[in-house]
Order: structure tokens, then C-alpha cells, then sequence
């Protein structure tokens, strides 16, 4: 195997202009309820990443590598090889930053085994009355080791937790998911009770009727397949790579939609991969960049984009690992759906999305209702099925917030928006 | 998650810097000469020989045991209007797998593909007992045969052939791209009862066209993927130019009404909905559900003219396999046939004799998935389907819920027929929904000619390789246009 030493001693004599290796020693844990199933992995993955400066410009290569086997010296000479036949304008690097200051490890995992940990954690997990839950639980412990050329020297431990589980009631079930970075953030028992409630609601779910409402997005139909659910276009748009080329509709500088900057209560984001425990933080990026907060968009205007080391070189800047969680400014809403329907005539509560998807490009979505309830006349009726077309991007920058918080794997910010006008199909 | 957008689009935007999610690529451009990987080929039989000893330790301890270990590389090369490129990835690792006299099934897996490795896996399992189980192995199988080796230049010229291939881009075209991606994987799997081994080369060739239409790129591709040399198949000429038409094609302003419609699914559709739908309810893993279960006890009756299969064994599918991830020797599996549904795919976990144990990358947790999706061509020419209704064509992603067993497939667009001939109203992004066995239970024709289209995603970071072959099936169903007003 080729360690990270023996790749850096390489790195240094063959005059390298500049590198950065990352070496992750990954531990991982899965037990499986349904399955009956213990599984242990021990992996490690190195990440070598070299830019080579000649007359007519500046060559880059990256080698992920997940099997380590051969001489450094080989390897460094294929990634100068590559660097040498890529070359593209110069840029120079910038001088390194300190790594962001954040916590990224349970402290109840620093050094737990990993399979007793996960296999305790489901024989002590809290489950719903009247409902039956089998869940899997896999843990991740990685030491990472960041080393380049420019002096940067960083390490840390980090875990990474993701559970899963399928709740069943009678002869309905849903399935729910969650990611985080400790066991008390994984709010599964939470979870499990949820989704008891909405298979309980579901029974008696009737059909949906079409036509216009106000569209109120709960934090499980908000964060839909985890990530940042219906936030992701802003994640996306804000990708310094993208938006120079034009290839979205992100504009540094102009509102994130037309009328966006006017709006109520207008949109604030910021990512921030500095925020403790949160799925998307680590102090250092995947290019050995340090990572810091942003602001992406303040009061309806974009204001900020992901630079990595290229991008931030390119426009003067320094980089800021790209972007990370998404921290969503709080609103005034006060949440409730039925108020909201009162005002509006009907307000339709998202509860539970059977599928999202979206055009990366535009921001449009479609979203497919599980299960939700239509509040109108003072009556709540809980319905299955119906569609939702939105342009997410204009829809979201207009919509009212909670002012309740929610911190889910990626993201920090309202637990429920209200799309004041929307149509159900 | 930013859900239509295939991922070898992904990759490719990617890989050509357009995007900055590319990880796995190495880099753009090297002309030097390919390293071959050493451990499948040199060292086949030394690896055998440490896997067939931890076998033997683990067997001595446990009821039953399975071992199974890959050596896999991934070329990518690539051809745009930026320029050319070739990246490989390597991965190795081995997975024990032994089930406790409880019943309970434990794994140990590494990344080390050596003997240390192993030995340290094995330890981790068994303990430092040197005891033995004797094996009854007998001779080693076969070596399987060794691909050709193509250095990076021969990859590029691959690419550019692609290129050539299309007589009909133009200026509206604002990009055009072609990929070539190989991926190579030697698997060994090895039980007290087996010794297996394979040598699985799969190969995509795809071209990729974007134009704008109004306000909205169109993307479109052309794709074909295999089992073999790289050289066996070409992308054909004339999908490599239907994709520059499609991409071209001036959508017709304004929607259409929403609701039910005889509708003609081209093969991309068909096979994203049969893929969509076999994995959401046709698995084991989805039987653990109240209401699959439900479902499949009383399935609705489906036209006699539909029968569906999940072969692996079809001659170079680009999912297909001699084994499964469990050391199941590959065989097909019925899964709709004379007018009933007829089976569902299993891994061992599932208590039968499973089959379609398949692992992400082969080294991932196991899972019941689809190998080669095989709809059965009917007798008629997908022309004479198209007499009323709607053609939909380009699948941009297929959806089925397992709890309630609604679909959900998005298309690009939907021509207009009227009296077996298009009207010449093309409408863009639309999504054809309903319940999966509704939308099976009227199937009205299956054409007989057949379009096999690879799959290629990843979970955990590993990728799952799948095909399904499709002809055109007309049925009716609920369309609607999907954009509309906030």
C-alpha cells in the first residue's frame, strides 16, 4: 500500500509546483434489523491532487485512488503526466488558510467499536405504539490527514451517521431516513413516531381535489431524499463554475428571481461548512481549501458564490471550499396552515412527498404528493396523491418562512414554508 | 437532489470542467502508454489461493461462508468541444460474509485485495484460531479471457469516431460531446461449495447534444451499452443523428389538456418504467412492505401479450453476470408472464435460493436488483402502434412508489398522432402517471423491434450496472404537462 509519506517524499522530489494529498482511513458499521446483518469495513481512500506550472500555463490532474498498490513515484509521474496534457490559463494558488475551527465527531463514537455501537443504538431505539419499525443504522469514522506543498498540514476525525427505517401500521408503511454526524442528532425516535402519525393520518386519506391553494412545504416534504431538498437549486446555481459560463440563472448581484429583492420577507441563505455537527461541514475542502461561511443570498439578491481554489484565483478572491449547508434565514410565519387557509381560502400542508424531482438547469420541479392535508372552511382533510409544478427558485425566494428552526444534515433553517399561490394537479 | 439529469451527463459536464461535482476522473488528456492492472491477470491464482484459505479458516468456524473480492478498473475517455480527455479509477475489495449459528449474518470487508489483508479480515471474523476446514474445491476454473488493453490515444480516436459519426450538427447546436466508458471488474467467489470467478467488461458509448429552445437548454443523448470488447459494438449513425434532430427540434408554444390518453411509449420510456417498477415492487426487499405484499397476493390481471424477464445470462447485456454477488450462478427469472405477475428477484437474505444478490461495486451491502430487464418484442412494427394519441419519447426519469404502486415517468416530449401519422404538434416536458399495474394492465401492443439500454449509477459511492431491453408499448394513461405557473 502507498501511504500518504511515501507519496509526499515523491511529490517533493520530482519539483512538484504544487499538490495537495488528503488520505482518509474510513471505518464503517452497518447493522441491519431486517436483514439480520453486521457489517464492518475498513477502507482507506487517498486523494492526490497536483498542479504543474509550465510556460504556456498551468496543468492540474486529480487521482482518486481506493487501491494503493505500485510505487508513489509511478503515480506521481502518471498525475505530472496528466497535468502536463491538461494544461489550461495560468493561475497561482493562493497561501493557506487556517482550517475552519469545527466539530465533526460524536464524541460517543471517538473510540466506540463501531458494530456494538450501532447494534446498541437499535436495540435502544424508542418505537412507535401501535406500528411496527425495523431499522439499519450504518456508522462512518474517518481519520483524515490533508498535507500540500503551500505548508498546509491538517488532520481530524470525523463520523458520518445514516439511519433507515420502515415503519409499518395495519397494512400501510413509510419508509424514513436520516443522516447526521452523532447519534442524538439522527432524531429517529422522532422520526418513527412521524411517520406512526401520518400512516395513522393516511388511513383515512381520501383524494385529492385539484386546483389552486396556498402550498405550505413541512420540513419532511421540504427535505425530501435528504440533502437539501427543495433548497438544492440554490446549492447548485451558486457553483462559481456555472455561473460564469452562464449556464444558470444565478447572477451575482441581481435578484435570485424577478421581484425577489421586494418580496415580504425577503430570502437570506448563507452556507456555511463550518457549522458544528452538521453533514456538510469539515474544515478543510475537497481541494485542500479551508473552509468558511458565505452569504449566498441576502434580502432576494445574489450576493455570493462557491470558489474553489481555480475559481477564487480567477476572480481575486480567496476561496471558501465551496458550498456546504445551507443556513436559511428564519421568517416571521408562525407555521400554521390552517391561518394560512383561512386567509387564502384553502392551504394545502405537504406532509410527506413521494417524490421530487428537478431540472438542474431551470429549477423547475415537480413534486409528487404522499400524503398531505387540505385545510379549507375551517376543515382539514388529509388526501393522497396530487402534483405540484413549481419553479422552486422563484416559488422559495417569495415564500414565507417559519420562524421555527429545524438543523437536519445539510441544512439549518425554517422548519415549513408557505408558497402563497400554487396550483394542485 | 437534482433528480432527471442522468448521471453520465453528470460525469461528463464534469469530467470536461463544466460542472464542479467531478471527483472520480483523473484529468483531461495523457497520451502515455496504459499500465495494465497487475493483480487480475498476474496474480489470478495467487489471489485465489488466499482466498480459498480464508474460506477454509472461516469454515472452520461458521456454518456457512462466502467470499468474494474484485479487482476493478474504470476508463473514461471523452471528446468535446474543449477538447479530449481519459481518466481511469481502480478499486479493489473483498467481502467475507459468514452466517453465526444464530442465524445472524456478519460481513468483514477491506479495500486490501492482498494476502496480509485478507488475513487481518479473516482475524477480524474468526479470531487468531489457525484452524482449517477441508475444502473440496477441485481445480480452479478457467482463467477468464483478458480484455485488450487500449492505451489512452486508441480511446481518444473511439471518441472522435463518435464524433464523425453525426452529418447533421449545426451552428444551433452549442454543444456536442462523446464518451466512451469501460468498466473492467475481475470477481472471484469462493464458498466451501464453490469457486467461481468472472471477468466482466462493460462498455458505454454515448453521444451528447444540447441546444437551446426558448428560455431552456434541450439535452439529448444517444446511448449503447454492452458486455465485451470495446470494439463489438458501435453507436449506430442514425441514433447518434436522432439525438442533433431531437436536440433541434422546435417544441409547439402552449400545453395540452391534462388527462387519460392512449399513449406510445418510445423504448427508453418503456424500459425506464419497467426498470422503475421491478426494483420498486418486484424485489424481495420490497416485499417487506405491508402493501407490496398485498398487491402481489392479488395482483390485477395483465394482457397475455406482456411478459417480462430479468435474464442475465442474454448475451451480452450490459447488466448481465455468470454469478451473482452471492456466488449464485446466473440464471432467468420470469417475473410477468401469461397475463399474471410470475416471480420477483431475491438475494439469499430473502430465505429462498435468491440469484439477484447484487452489491454496489461489487463490494457494497448486498441487495435484490435487476440484472437484464427483458420486455418480449411483440409481432408488429413499432410503426403500426402509432395510430391516435400521444408518441412519448427521451425518459427523464421514472418514479414508482412501492407504498401505493403510483407512477410517475417524465418524457421530453410528446408528439401528436392522428390517424397513424404525426400531426406535427411536438409538446415539451411532459410526465405520464397512474398505478404501475394499471398502466401494464393496458398495454395494447408491443412492438417487435427491441432497443437494450444501459444503466449505470452509484450508491455509496459504488457504481450498480443494469440494462433493460424494451420494445415500443402503446397503453393508456393520465398525461399532463409538467411546467406551469407558481
Amino acid at each position: 500500500m502507498i501511504g500518504r509519506r511515501e507519496l509526499v517524499r515523491a511529490l517533493e522530489r520530482r519539483r512538484v509546483s504544487d499538490w495537495v494529498v488528503i488520505e482518509r482511513a474510513q471505518e464503517l458499521a452497518l447493522a441491519d434489523e431486517a436483514r439480520g446483518l453486521e457489517r464492518r469495513e475498513a477502507r482507506t481512500r487517498a486523494t492526490l491532487i497536483v498542479h504543474q506550472d509550465v510556460p504556456s500555463g498551468r496543468g492540474t490532474a486529480r487521482l482518486e485512488l481506493a487501491a494503493l498498490e505500485g510505487s508513489a513515484a509511478d503515480l506521481v509521474d502518471r498525475a505530472l503526466a496528466l497535468a502536463a496534457a491538461a494544461v489550461a490559463p495560468s493561475w497561482k494558488s493562493v497561501a493557506p488558510a487556517a482550517p475552519a475551527k469545527v466539530t465533526v465527531l460524536d464524541p460517543a463514537l471517538a473510540r466506540a467499536d463501531l458494530a456494538q455501537a450501532a447494534a446498541a443504538a437499535l436495540r435502544g431505539l424508542r418505537r412507535p405504539a401501535g406500528a411496527t419499525a425495523s431499522a439499519s443504522l450504518e456508522l462512518l469514522r474517518e481519520q483524515v490527514a490533508v498535507q500540500s506543498s503551500a505548508g498546509l498540514t491538517a488532520r481530524w476525525t470525523a463520523s458520518q451517521l445514516r439511519a433507515e427505517a420502515l415503519v409499518a401500521a395495519g397494512d400501510r408503511s413509510l419508509a424514513v431516513a436520516r443522516e447526521a454526524r452523532r447519534l442524538g442528532d439522527l432524531g429517529l425516535p422522532a422520526a418513527l413516531a412521524g411517520a406512526a402519525a401520518d400512516l395513522g393520518l393516511s388511513a383515512a386519506a381520501g383524494a385529492p381535489e385539484p386546483g389552486r391553494c396556498a402550498l405550505v412545504l413541512t420540513a419532511e416534504a421540504m427535505l425530501h431524499g435528504g440533502g437539501h431538498g427543495v433548497w438544492a437549486p440554490f446549492a447548485a446555481h451558486a457553483d462559481a463554475a456555472l455561473e460564469r459560463r452562464g449556464l444558470t440563472r444565478y447572477r451575482v448581484g441581481a435578484p435570485v428571481a424577478p421581484g425577489a429583492d421586494r418580496a415580504d420577507e425577503p430570502l437570506g441563505i448563507a452556507s456555511d461548512g463550518a457549522l458544528d455537527f452538521a453533514t456538510g461541514s469539515a474544515p478543510v475542502g475537497e481541494d485542500g481549501d479551508a473552509i468558511r461561511r458565505f452569504p449566498l443570498i441576502e434580502r432576494g439578491v445574489c450576493v455570493g458564490v462557491g470558489l474553489s481554489a481555480r475559481e477564487a484565483a480567477r476572480r481575486g478572491r480567496d476561496p471558501n471550499g465551496g458550498v456546504r449547508n445551507l443556513v436559511v434565514a428564519p421568517g416571521t410565519w408562525d407555521g400554521d396552515a390552517a391561518a394560512a387557509a383561512a386567509r387564502r381560502g384553502r392551504a394545502v400542508e405537504v406532509r410527506r412527498l413521494r417524490a421530487l424531482s428537478i431540472d438542474p438547469y431551470t429549477g423547475e420541479a415537480s413534486l409528487e404528493l404522499l400524503l398531505a392535508v387540505d385545510h379549507r372552511g375551517g376543515a382539514a382533510r388529509p388526501f393522497t396523491s396530487g402534483a405540484v409544478y413549481l419553479d422552486l427558485v422563484a416559488a422559495l425566494a417569495r415564500a414565507r418562512r417559519s420562524a421555527q428552526l429545524i438543523a437536519r444534515g445539510p441544512y439549518l433553517g425554517p422548519a415549513a414554508a408557505l408558497i402563497e399561490d400554487a396550483e394542485l394537479v | 437532489m437534482l433528480g432527471p439529469v442522468p448521471l453520465s451527463r453528470r460525469e461528463l459536464l464534469g469530467a470536461l470542467g463544466a460542472a464542479s461535482g467531478s471527483t472520480l476522473l483523473w484529468a483531461l488528456g495523457c497520451g502515455g502508454p496504459v499500465r495494465p492492472p497487475s493483480t487480475p491477470a498476474r496474480v489470478s491464482g495467487e489471489v485465489r489461493t488466499w482466498l480459498r484459505d480464508a474460506v477454509a479458516r472461516l469454515a472452520a468456524a461458521f456454518p456457512a461462508v462466502h467470499v468474494l473480492a474484485v479487482s476493478r478498473q474504470r476508463t473514461t475517455a471523452a471528446v468535446d468541444v474543449l477538447g479530449a480527455g481519459v481518466a481511469r479509477a481502480r478499486r479493489d475489495g473483498v467481502v467475507l460474509a459468514v452466517r453465526e449459528r444464530s442465524g445472524r449474518w456478519r460481513e468483514q470487508v477491506t479495500s486490501e485485495l492482498t494476502q496480509a489483508g485478507i488475513a487481518a479480515a479473516v482475524r477480524a471474523l474468526a479470531g487468531a484460531s489457525p484452524r482449517r476446514a477441508s475444502l473440496e474445491l477441485g481445480e480452479p476454473p478457467p482463467l477468464p479471457p483478458e480484455p485488450a488493453a487500449l492505451d489512452d490515444r486508441a480511446l481518444r480516436e473511439r471518441c472522435e469516431q463518435i464524433t464523425r459519426l453525426d452529418g447533421k450538427l449545426s451552428s444551433r447546436i452549442v454543444y456536442a460531446a462523446a464518451l466512451v466508458d469501460v468498466d473492467d471488474a475481475h470477481v472471484w467467489s469462493i464458498s466451501p461449495a464453490h469457486d467461481r470467478e468472472q471477468r466482466l467488461v462493460r462498455v458505454r458509448k454515448q453521444a451528447l447534444r444540447a441546444a437551446w429552445n426558448g428560455t431552456r437548454p434541450v439535452v439529448t443523448e444517444a446511448e449503447r451499452g454492452w458486455t465485451g470488447g470495446v470494439d463489438d459494438l458501435d453507436l449506430p449513425r442514425e441514433a447518434v443523428e436522432q439525438a442533433t434532430e431531437d436536440a433541434l427540434l422546435l417544441m409547439t408554444p402552449g400545453a395540452f389538456e391534462d388527462k387519460e390518453r392512449v399513449v406510445v411509449l418510445d423504448p427508453p420510456l418503456a424500459a425506464s418504467l419497467v426498470d422503475a417498477g421491478a426494483r420498486a415492487l418486484l424485489t424481495s426487499a420490497a416485499a417487506r412492505r405491508p402493501e407490496v405484499r398485498r398487491r402481489l397476493e392479488a395482483p390485477p390481471p395483465l394482457p397475455a401479450i406482456l411478459a417480462i424477464a430479468d435474464d442475465p445470462t442474454a448475451p451480452g447485456a450490459y447488466g448481465g453476470f455468470q454469478f451473482d454477488d452471492e456466488g449464485v450462478p446466473a440464471a432467468p427469472i420470469a417475473l410477468v408472464e401469461g397475463g399474471r405477475i410470475a416471480g420477483a428477484l431475491a438475494d439469499r437474505a430473502a430465505g429462498g435460493s435468491g440469484g439477484r444478490g447484487r452489491r454496489p461495486g461489487h463490494v457494497g451491502a448486498v441487495e435484490p436488483a435487476p440484472s437484464h430487464l427483458r420486455v418480449a418484442p411483440g409481432a408488429a412494427p413499432h410503426a403500426a402502434l402509432r395510430d391516435e394519441g400521444l408518441l412519448l419519447e427521451g425518459a427523464i426519469g421514472a418514479a414508482v412508489d412501492p407504498g401505493t404502486g403510483r407512477a410517475v415517468i417524465g418524457a421530453a416530449r410528446a408528439r401528436e398522432l392522428k390517424g397513424g401519422e404525426p400531426t406535427g404538434r411536438v409538446y415539451a416536458d411532459v410526465e405520464l402517471a397512474g398505478d404501475l399495474f394499471a398502466l401494464l394492465g393496458q398495454v395494447s401492443g408491443v412492438a417487435r423491434e427491441t432497443v437494450a439500454l444501459p444503466y449505470r449509477d452509484e450508491a455509496g459511492g459504488e457504481p450498480r450496472w443494469r440494462s433493460v431491453e424494451a420494445p415500443h408499448l402503446r397503453t393508456r394513461g393520465f398525461v399532463r404537462a409538467r411546467r406551469r405557473r407558481a
